[in-house]
């Protein structure tokens, strides 16, 4: 528990005044999930994974998706040695512990799909040979919400993926003081200290299944998923998948915050995060105020 | 075959429990080979479940049917009936299950199986037999809910645990169906022998013939009085009266001349003159009302102690005063007496009947008869003469054993100058000889005399050992007396039973012979024994006796008056109930409508905090609550945290086991709270 906070606190001292964000990301680390970071160019996505990789000593890569991008240049390709006379294969960026897909809905569906695969999956199939992705492995995506022109969005189906959606958001003023009167980011990050590697953090992983829960929590979180379903403000509720995404992440966020039993707390916590990008409102809805009444309106101890 | 129509493994411990279970009752008093072919059939099962090898095939079954017919018709002499027709049954049952792969053999198999256990109810309905065959049920039930189990990993106790759950729900409605449902008169009377009359009492009476008497302790009647039971002494259950004698043997006899019809009383047609003359004396001094639960006998003979009146049907009265069933009593049978012992007076004694009950076959008992005129010649009153008899028993060194010597040449003479040893039948045969040959009418009774009390239930057991003959004499303006001369011999045999009478005068062992289950024993098996006896006694009077009669009577203490349509919306309108109460059950029950003490403790404080005008969304969490309550009322502040961090770890906490300790904290927390507010 130590080592998440020193964690928290390395993390903090690139990414400033996001600590609900930076423990969000975290969480969804813990809880073996992909993250999905949905925000404007220059906020800080790029410095908060870079951050996460360092922390973590993950192996770290970054890929810009773009519009004529193919499948190949992510998951690799067979190259053909004459030295040999035989096919080799060539491993793309996906191998690796933490990926970085920026603009990830600048894609084409094709490609968009075939990392998207590879996530679910953790491994990746080519000419036949399957390949597992190194563990851990995940995969931090952004996606820039209002330059729309030229992107192909996400579809439900594929944000599913996603464990978590947060965004970062503008710095608070004094924060952003501080921001600008600090030095090079980049050397920041890179002087940051390793606090735990990737096999720590699968064990603190397996420590998140362990987190117990009672049924009346089971409970609470089946109304909460019942209460999106019965709700006709949303297209559609939230998926078995989910829920049991919402289970894993609120398990994370208790171990996080020091205890080894979930609270509704950690629940509403990590709602919005794990349940709205899944979600779709009605025409004229917005699916953060839909969900945040639920919220307000599902009673937490059964009644 | 797709594997989902198969019987799945977990259920073929069960079907094998069930086919062994429901079959076992006509095994162990069937044939011996029915074992047999059972148990080279369970024997096949356990093999293929094994896959050791494959199930027979036709040709092999074929055989096994044919050669079960063949053997059925062998042991019984024919294929239908009840005992050759369930032994039938019992035997394809088992041939059956051989062939069982399927689902839809199973049910088959099953239903078989329900009805097997039906059949048990045939030859047996003691209550013990009863719990067996619901145990039977049950194991059906889990065949069934096993057969139907789509999870082929389920465990068998689940099956047998949801199969009891089904039985136990099932009870209530089978009472309410068992109390209200229309009793039928049974379509066809089914003649099921037990085998053959175990009784002590036979139908003629031969003293000398045999040599010893085989008694045993097998029930033959129960008796519960309605009111005063007649002291021990008076106890005799008259059950046939013998009155023609050849020289040897006691027989019934209807007197020469008398039309036959006329001797027997039914309750229906012209009323004979004896029965006006008898029904006259009903009022005479002292009545016992009792009801007699008599043991299949397989005869018509009832018993009953004088003079008997009935009205139930399907009873008659006999001349002699005894009750008569129109029917062999094949099972349990109760019937209503009122017994006026003194109403016997009333009975005239007819030139045709009195011809009978004086003649003696005229070449034997030449001394006895000697003896009885001298007797004649010297009382002058027949009520003398039955005195001096009864003295000359007592005086003489007559012995009363139950293994007397066989009587040579003359049985009346050699039993009353040589042997002098044998009980009741001889002294009844001889004593009845000598009043005839001194001129007094007089007969043989048999039947029973005594009987034990169970204390719980007060009523009264007469078992076979109670078996008795004693004589009737006729006395001018007394009617027809009883004279037990046994009593003049052993007078502990009349007062208290066989036992006391064999044990006062033990000499070689006779008790040995006979197996006593009386509750004298005292401790533990006595108690047990009186405990196995009322219950059986209950289960007679309450289930086994509930006919169309007592369903009447119960129906109108419930109904008033006992109509088809109070009969029918009584029915539905309980079973109704019933469902509805199961239905309100199961709602209440499902965790989505069931609130727990500790969850009901948030409401409790949500809903106070609310009233006391704080404004709070249903999703609020224990610690939200309290730190809401904590900004409106500060000084409530470290109390609301007390509670939240108590309530929390009790609901949210696994290992935190909520205890009624608990509980009583939490209240009273929320009790402190309480004040704090508003």
């Amino acid at each position: 528990m130590q080592a998440l906070d020193k964690a928290l606190a390395q993390v903090g001292r690139v990414v400033l005044g996001k600590e609900e964000q930076l423990k969000l990301a975290l969480t969804c680390m813990l809880a073996n999930g992909h993250l999905l970071i949905e925000d404007l160019p220059g906020m800080g996505k790029t410095t908060l994974a870079h951050a996460l990789a360092r922390v973590f000593q993950l192996d770290y890569r970054r890929v810009q998706f773009t519009s004529d991008m193919l499948p190949a240049d992510i998951l690799g390709v067979s190259v053909f040695d004459p030295s040999t006379q035989q096919f080799s294969l060539r491993e793309g960026p996906v191998f690796t512990q933490l990926l970085l897909a920026d603009e990830i809905n600048r894609a084409t569906p094709k490609t968009q799909s075939a990392l998207l695969e590879a996530m679910e999956e953790r491994q990746v199939t080519l000419d036949g040979v399957t390949r597992p992705l190194p563990a851990p492995f995940f995969v931090v995506a952004t996606q820039n919400p209002v330059d729309q022109a030229g992107t192909f969005v996400l579809p439900e189906s594929q944000l599913d993926r996603f464990l978590m959606r947060i965004s970062l958001g503008y710095p608070a003023p004094d924060v952003e003081l501080e921001l600008l009167a600090g030095g090079d980011l980049r050397q920041q990050v890179r002087e940051l200290k390793a606090v735990i590697n990737g096999e720590g953090l699968m064990k603190l992983a397996q420590v998140v299944g362990k987190i117990r829960v009672t049924r009346e929590l089971l409970d609470y979180v089946q109304r909460l998923l019942d209460a999106t379903r019965s709700d006709d403000r949303f297209v559609a509720g939230l998926s078995p998948r989910a829920g049991l995404g919402l289970l894993r992440a609120a398990r994370a966020w208790a171990l996080i915050t020091g205890r080894d039993y979930v609270l509704p707390e950690d629940v509403q916590a990590v709602w919005a995060s794990v349940a709205e990008h899944r979600l779709s409102a009605r025409q004229g809805g917005s699916v953060a105020a839909i969900s945040q009444s639920l919220l307000q309106s599902v009673p937490v101890v059964r009644r | 075959m797709a594997r989902i129509y198969q019987v799945p493994s977990h259920t073929r411990l069960w079907l094998t429990l069930a086919v062994t279970f429901c079959a076992l009752p006509q095994l162990l008093k069937g044939p011996l080979w029915q074992g047999g072919l059972f148990a080279l059939v369970i024997a096949i099962r356990a093999l293929v479940n094994r896959q050791r090898v494959a199930l027979p095939g036709r040709i092999i079954r074929s055989l096994l049917l044919m050669g079960a017919v063949a053997l059925t018709f062998y042991s019984f002499g024919r294929l239908y009936g009840p005992e050759a027709g369930v032994a039938l049954l019992v035997s394809l049952f088992g041939l059956k299950y051989l062939e069982v792969v399927s689902q839809r053999d199973a049910y088959v198999l099953l239903v078989l199986g329900f009805f097997v256990c039906a059949t048990s109810l045939l030859f047996s309905q003691s209550p013990l037999m009863f719990l067996y065959v619901l145990l039977c049920m049950v194991l059906l039930t889990a065949c069934l809910a096993g057969i139907n189990h789509s999870d082929t990993r389920a465990s068998g106790l689940q099956h047998l645990k949801r199969a009891g759950i089904i039985m136990a729900q099932a009870v209530p409605l089978m009472l309410i169906l068992f109390v209200l449902v229309p009793r039928v008169a049974p379509l066809w009377n089914m003649q099921v022998g037990n085998g053959k009359a175990r009784t002590g009492m036979t139908d003629s009476m031969a003293p000398g013939q045999i040599s010893e008497l085989s008694e045993s302790s097998a029930l033959a009647f129960r008796v519960v009085f309605d009111g005063d039971m007649p002291p021990p002494a008076e106890r005799y259950w008259r059950g046939l009266t013998l009155s023609h004698f050849d020289g040897r043997a006691w027989q019934q006899a209807i007197p020469r001349g008398m039309d036959e019809a006329r001797y027997l009383y039914g309750g229906r047609g012209p009323t004979p003159d004896w029965v006006d003359a008898l029904t006259a004396g009903r009022g005479d001094g002292t009545s016992y009302a009792y009801q007699v639960i008599v043991e299949p006998t397989q005869r018509r003979w009832l018993f009953a102690m004088p003079v008997p009146f009935v009205s139930e049907g399907g009873v008659s009265l006999a001349r002699d005063m005894r009750l008569v069933a129109n029917n062999p009593v094949s099972q349990r049978q109760s019937y209503q007496v009122v017994s006026v012992p003194a109403a016997t007076r009333r009975l005239p004694l007819v030139a045709e009947e009195k011809a009978l009950m004086l003649s003696i076959p005229d070449e034997s008992g030449r001394r006895a008869r000697g003896l009885a005129q001298q007797w004649r010649l010297e009382n002058p009153s027949d009520a003398a003469v039955v005195q001096q008899a009864l003295r000359y028993f007592r005086q003489q060194p007559f012995h009363y054993t139950l293994r007397p010597p066989k009587l040579v040449a003359d049985p009346i003479d050699d039993f009353l100058f040589r042997s002098r040893k044998g009980f009741c039948e001889h002294y009844a045969s001889s004593f009845t000889f000598l009043m005839r040959a001194a001129g007094i009418p007089a007969r043989v009774v048999v039947g029973y005399q005594g009987g034990e009390q169970n204390s719980l239930g007060s009523h009264l057991l007469v078992r076979q050992y109670d078996a008795h003959a004693w004589s009737e004499v006729w006395l001018e303006g007394q009617g027809w007396v009883r004279v037990d001369p046994t009593g003049a011999v052993a007078p502990e045999r009349v007062e208290r039973g066989l036992r006391a009478a064999l044990e006062e005068r033990d000499s070689g062992g006779e008790l040995s012979g006979i197996q006593f289950d009386g509750f004298a024993d005292s401790g533990l098996l006595g108690v047990m024994r009186e405990w196995a006896d009322y219950v059986d006694f209950r289960w007679q009077t309450w289930v086994l006796g509930y006919d169309s009669q007592l369903q009447l009577s119960v129906l109108s203490k419930l109904l008033g008056q006992v109509t088809p349509l109070r009969v029918a919306i009584t029915l539905m309108v309980s079973v109704a109930l019933l469902l509805g109460l199961y239905g309100l059950y199961l709602f209440w029950r499902n965790p989505a409508h069931s609130q727990s003490p500790l969850e009901k403790e948030f409401w409790r404080l949500h809903q106070r905090a609310q009233a006391c005008g704080l404004a709070l969304a249903p999703g609020v969490t224990p610690s939200q609550l309290a730190s809401t309550i904590a900004e409106r009322w500060p000084r409530a502040a470290s109390p609301a945290q007390d509670w939240a961090r108590y309530y929390q770890r009790a609901l949210y906490d696994p290992r935190q086991k909520t205890r009624k300790q608990q509980m009583r904290h939490l209240r009273g927390l929320r009790n402190r709270l309480y004040k704090l507010l508003d």
